[in-house]
């Protein structure tokens, strides 16, 4: 089990031999990355801000909300922090499962909760400037 | 007033900037609830928006605005988090 905060890059295949063992057939992987652009503008690059204290253990949750529901489940989950740079992963999240349905659900599970739950913010810099991003709402950083 | 409690409040991301400062202790009376201690951060800092999408966490769990705070107990408020398009 890995459940993380890192200011290291992360390599996704790290978390994919975490969650791999022999009785596990579907490995679904979840990589997200810094894109180039945001809301019609062009964006130099990111800076990610965690409440690790709680991430953490907030990452753990999702682990087990995702254990209960696919009880055969493995989770490693792993949130970059600091400055990053288009094209870094920022988040990865990795499950694996006897069967490919269950992984895709499972994996898409643990994402969307971790967007939704985890405390860890990006302060996106962009050609119009900088701006915190809070779920679909960008707001001018100072 | 009553006695007083005292609780360490943590302002995150655009909250700390808006907030200016990251962490301070604030003193509030017996039976005081995460609201109570939101409001009373608003008045020192003008800049905090009203509690809309803000949410309190205490010693690290998300709370409700009506949850009591205790002395010594670690408070957060915490702005939406990244979220982004699925």
């Amino acid at each position: 089990m890995r459940y993380d905060v890192t200011t290291d890059p992360i390599d996704p295949r790290e978390l994919e031999a975490i969650v791999s063992h022999p009785g596990a057939g579907a490995i679904c992987t979840f990589s997200g990355i810094v894109r180039d652009n945001s809301r019609g503008q062009s964006v130099t690059h990111l800076d990610y801000e965690a409440y690790a204290e709680m991430a953490v253990p907030q990452m753990k949750k999702i682990g087990q909300e995702i254990k209960d529901r696919w009880p055969e489940a493995r989770v490693a989950m792993a949130h970059r922090t600091g400055h990053l740079e288009i094209g870094e992963v920022s988040v990865v999240v990795s499950v694996s499962c006897p069967h490919r349905a269950e992984a895709f659900e499972a994996c898409r599970w643990g994402i969307d909760r971790l967007k939704d739950s985890v405390p860890i913010w990006k302060k996106e810099h962009a050609a119009d400037g900088t701006f915190w991003i809070e779920g679909s709402e960008a707001k001018p950083a100072r | 007033m009553a006695v007083a409690i005292a609780v360490k409040a943590r302002y995150l991301a655009r909250l700390r900037e808006l907030a200016g400062v990251e962490t301070e202790v604030m003193h509030v009376s017996i039976g005081s609830t995460l609201g109570d201690l939101y409001d009373a951060a608003r008045l020192r800092h003008s800049a905090l928006p009203e509690r809309g999408s803000v949410r309190g966490a205490i010693n690290l769990e998300f709370e409700d605005w009506e949850a009591r705070v205790s002395d010594g107990d670690e408070v957060a408020f915490i702005p939406p988090v990244s979220g982004g398009l699925r």
